[in-house]
């Protein structure tokens, strides 16, 4: 991210967040924030307890975000904030968690709007997971799967597909909803199922590699080691052991970012 | 590969079918799009790339310490010595590795032992240039509440630590000045050893210190088994304390797990020192009291006095070079001694006082006044060793209108970095009573004035160092103030002339001083002085003690090219 684009997300954040924006120059924003906001971005837990304890005048933190120092107002004591900066971080982290569950419907086109005869709304579930392969380094990527929850067909790229629609989180007018027929437990499962096809059918010589990097050094290790060894030594080279899978194994990992039940006409997804 | 283990994240499944269940809580689609975002920004798509480049602010890593950190991370895998010599922002290289990790996710608990005087400086560096929330450990508990931690490798292996830390896995572990652990048979190379860690970087500059064996226990902290067994490595690799053989080999094997910059190797060329040596005549008055303390202390060494008493009267000795104000410090402190043991001050202290009265100014602060203001606006660092010198001299920079600061040992650390901000915005001179202790910058400044010169080399070059390093762009000028006819001629003719001192780094100055063996250059050149009477005699000790220093300093040279030789790293190119 580019400070530009850090700017642009962060506006959003306070916005969405609901934080008063006090000031806006060319290098720098000034903020009250919510209360909703400070508590994700400022870390104060026995602040908020007190507060609502006492019930008294919640008293939010203004802050003072720099995008570019070099032109920052004089005398503005702020915090510069960029990628990698702790507050920026924490930005990141509490937009996340904000945006972790959904339920949308879609929103009708024009004139259809006010069509006289009730239209049904299919749904769907829509993960977007982060896709982790892991060795002694790491890479990841953004998966994004649908899956019908009344035939069981499964989509992919399915964000990118909803992003050419727009949604709102109330049922229109004149729609209705078709039940599903898959739990949201099994449709997760289905879905698991193919991101595990997909794996393993990548090219996977990263693994492969770090398997080998693995054995040679678990090889030389033994070659370290006599044959029979005293107990300290027994107990070092089972650690080293240990450590070099720790350090090598190579695997991967699946973690959800966000999830929505997502109800739209037929054929929106494909 | 027959299958790739997948380790799937199911927790979120529960908390989605509660809000089904509540029906609440929903997030609308802009919330829903910018956590994607969020969670977009953070995807690291490939393995090799340095992330870590990108996410620092303040200061731009230097070419071979990013080289280092893409060698550590992409060939290493994590586990490496970083032998840089010194100056060359070990350091950095470490917080780039770590950033990196963290970044990725792959490391979220870390440990860094350092030697406890550098436990603080560790953790600045680290919330400072890296933005990583490391702590210094102080108390029991903050093993337990903190995911990176600093402590003092002292501390950590003595129980009750070392139980706590034993019981933890730590993704990384990182040991500063790691030549503590060259010896198998100690505590520290047995505690590294036992701790339970992922990635491992041991920084040092000196990998190799005395024998070949060191080098063999760094390496077997990290990987058992690199350099073969023991009794292999002695067989094939040894062929003296110092001397390898089928170095080609070794030294392949010894570059898969270390890392040594040299100064001379990259295009680290510092700039240029120019040296100036000014004199100064002094004073009918000030040349009486130059006289009247070196009879003094003559007379006194000649009673035959403790060697206690012998310190105090060479810094006496030293101190009428510096100024009349350090004179009168110590004279004050004798005169009330006399006092308190219901003496009279005797008639040779009260003819110096006499004569220190009579001096009324310092033909070294005029000259000094004169030079700061010739090089105004430049900034001009203005070295001394005694405190009453300081003072006197800040005082006298406020009268001329010349805007100072001070700088000494005693300052917190708070201070210290106040008054370094100080100079570098707002004075144009600092006066600065020390010059050892890491994290003095003052890389925009480069002028420097020895207002008096230490004795001992090693505080010189230290003094040199504050502004001739890394980052400095500019030619740094170094103004030696040498007081016509005094042991201070002396002295900056053998630092300058006879040892080139200012001119070169030279390296291994603190192990070749050692190597000299015999007491320090101080008390030699006290006892030269005192017990030699004519110039010429002293010039003749002094020329003598010069060569020394140059037969011991070529012999460290021929040994260090050996140990190098194995430390070299010859990329392959295919």
């Amino acid at each position: 991210m580019n400070q530009q684009q850090i700017r642009s997300f962060t506006e959003r954040y306070l916005r969405l967040q609901g934080c008063h924006i006090i000031e806006s120059g060319p290098a720098h924003i000034t903020t009250r924030l919510s209360i909703q906001a400070d508590k994700d971005l400022l870390n104060r837990p026995f602040y908020w307890m007190y507060v609502e304890k006492m019930n008294i005048e919640p008293q939010p933190v203004t802050l003072n975000l720099v995008f570019d120092p070099a032109n920052q107002p004089p005398g503005l004591k702020g915090e510069a904030l960029f990628f990698g900066a702790p507050r920026f971080s924490q930005i990141l982290r509490s937009a996340q968690k904000h945006g972790r569950f959904a339920r949308l419907y879609q929103v009708p086109k024009g004139k259809e709007a006010f069509a006289s005869q009730s239209k049904a709304y299919t749904p769907w579930l829509g993960v977007n997971y982060k896709l982790s392969y892991i060795c002694d380094q790491k890479k990841d990527r953004l998966l994004s799967l649908g899956i019908n929850l009344i035939s069981g067909e499964i989509t992919p790229d399915f964000y990118q597909q909803a992003q050419s629609f727009q949604w709102q989180s109330k049922l229109p007018a004149h729609r209705h909803l078709l039940p599903p027929r898959l739990s949201l437990n099994e449709a997760v499962g289905e879905l698991e199922y193919v991101v595990h096809e997909q794996i393993q059918n990548e090219d996977l010589s990263w693994a492969e590699q770090a398997q080998e990097r693995c054995e040679a050094e678990l090889a030389q290790l033994d070659s370290f080691y006599p044959d029979s060894l005293s107990e300290e030594a027994e107990r070092d080279k089972k650690q080293r052991r240990e450590e070099i899978v720790w350090q090598y194994a190579p695997r991967a990992e699946l973690h959800c970012i966000n999830a929505g039940l997502f109800y739209a006409e037929a054929q929106t997804f494909s | 590969m027959k299958s790739l283990p997948i380790r799937m994240d199911r927790t979120w499944v529960d908390e989605f079918q509660t809000k089904v269940d509540r029906d609440s809580d929903w997030a609308d689609w802009e919330r829903f799009q910018l956590a994607v975002e969020a969670a977009e920004a953070e995807i690291v798509p490939t393995f090799e790339s340095i992330q870590s480049l990108k996410q620092i602010q303040g200061f731009d890593p230097l070419p071979h310490q990013i080289d280092v950190t893409k060698r550590v991370i992409n060939e290493m895998r994590g586990r490496a010595i970083l032998a840089d010599e010194v100056g060359l922002g070990k350091t950095i290289e470490a917080g780039l590795i770590l950033k990196e990790y963290i970044i990725r996710g792959l490391v979220k608990r870390a440990l860094i032992l350092v030697p406890s005087s550098l436990v603080l400086q560790w953790t600045r560096e680290l919330n400072q240039k890296f933005q990583i929330p490391a702590v210094a450990q102080k108390k029991g508990w903050m093993w337990d509440q903190y995911d990176f931690i600093v402590a003092s490798l002292d501390t950590a292996k003595r129980d009750p630590h070392r139980s706590c830390v034993l019981s933890k896995h730590y993704d990384i572990v990182i040991v500063d000045e790691a030549h503590k652990l060259k010896n198998r048979r100690t505590k520290n190379w047995q505690f590294i050893n036992e701790l339970r860690k992922k990635y491992c970087l041991l920084l040092t500059a000196t990998p190799v210190q005395n024998e070949m064996a060191e080098l063999y226990n760094l390496v077997t902290l990290l990987k058992p088994g690199q350099l073969g067994k023991q009794t292999d490595f002695q067989s094939d690799y040894v062929a003296g304390k110092r001397k390898a053989k089928n170095e080609a080999q070794l030294r392949e094997e010894i570059s898969r797990v270390l890392i040594r910059n040299r100064r001379r190797d990259s295009q680290l060329h510092l700039t240029k020192r120019k040296v100036k040596t000014i004199t100064i005549e002094l004073s009918p008055e000030e040349r009486a009291l130059y006289d009247g303390i070196t009879q003094f202390v003559r007379s006194k060494y000649r009673e035959g006095t403790d060697l206690k008493s012998m310190l105090s009267l060479l810094v006496l000795q030293k101190e009428v070079c510096s100024s009349r104000d350090a004179v009168f410090h110590t004279l004050f402190k004798l005169v009330k001694k006399g006092e308190e043991q219901k003496e009279e001050v005797s008639p040779e202290v009260a003819h110096l006082i006499r004569l220190l009265r009579n001096v009324r100014s310092s033909s070294k602060v005029e000259q000094a006044l004169r030079l700061i203001k010739e090089l105004s606006p430049e900034k001009v660092i203005l070295f001394t060793e005694f405190r009453a010198t300081q003072d006197m001299l800040l005082r006298e920079l406020t009268q001329a209108g010349i805007p100072a600061v001070p700088f000494r040992g005693g300052f917190n650390r708070n201070k210290k970095d106040w008054m370094m901000e100080l100079f570098q915005k707002r004075a144009q001179v600092m006066v600065a009573t020390e010059a050892g202790g890491e994290g003095i910058n003052l890389q925009f400044c480069h002028h420097m004035i020895n207002f008096d010169m230490p004795w001992n080399p090693m505080r010189v070059e230290q003094r040199i160092g504050r502004i001739h390093r890394l980052g400095q762009q500019h030619d740094v000028s170094i103004y030696n103030f040498s007081t016509l006819n005094t042991i201070e001629e002396h002295i900056i003719w053998l630092l300058q002339e006879k040892i080139q001192l200012f001119e070169t780094v030279i390296g291994e100055l603190e192990t070749i001083l050692e190597k000299m063996e015999d007491e320090s250059l101080e008390h030699n050149l006290m006892r030269i002085m005192l017990e030699t009477h004519d110039e010429a005699q002293i010039r003749q000790h002094l020329d003598r003690w010069g060569d020394t220093f140059h037969q011991v300093r070529h012999a460290v040279a021929v040994e260090n090219e050996a140990k190098e030789e194995l430390l070299r790293y010859e990329p392959t190119t295919n």
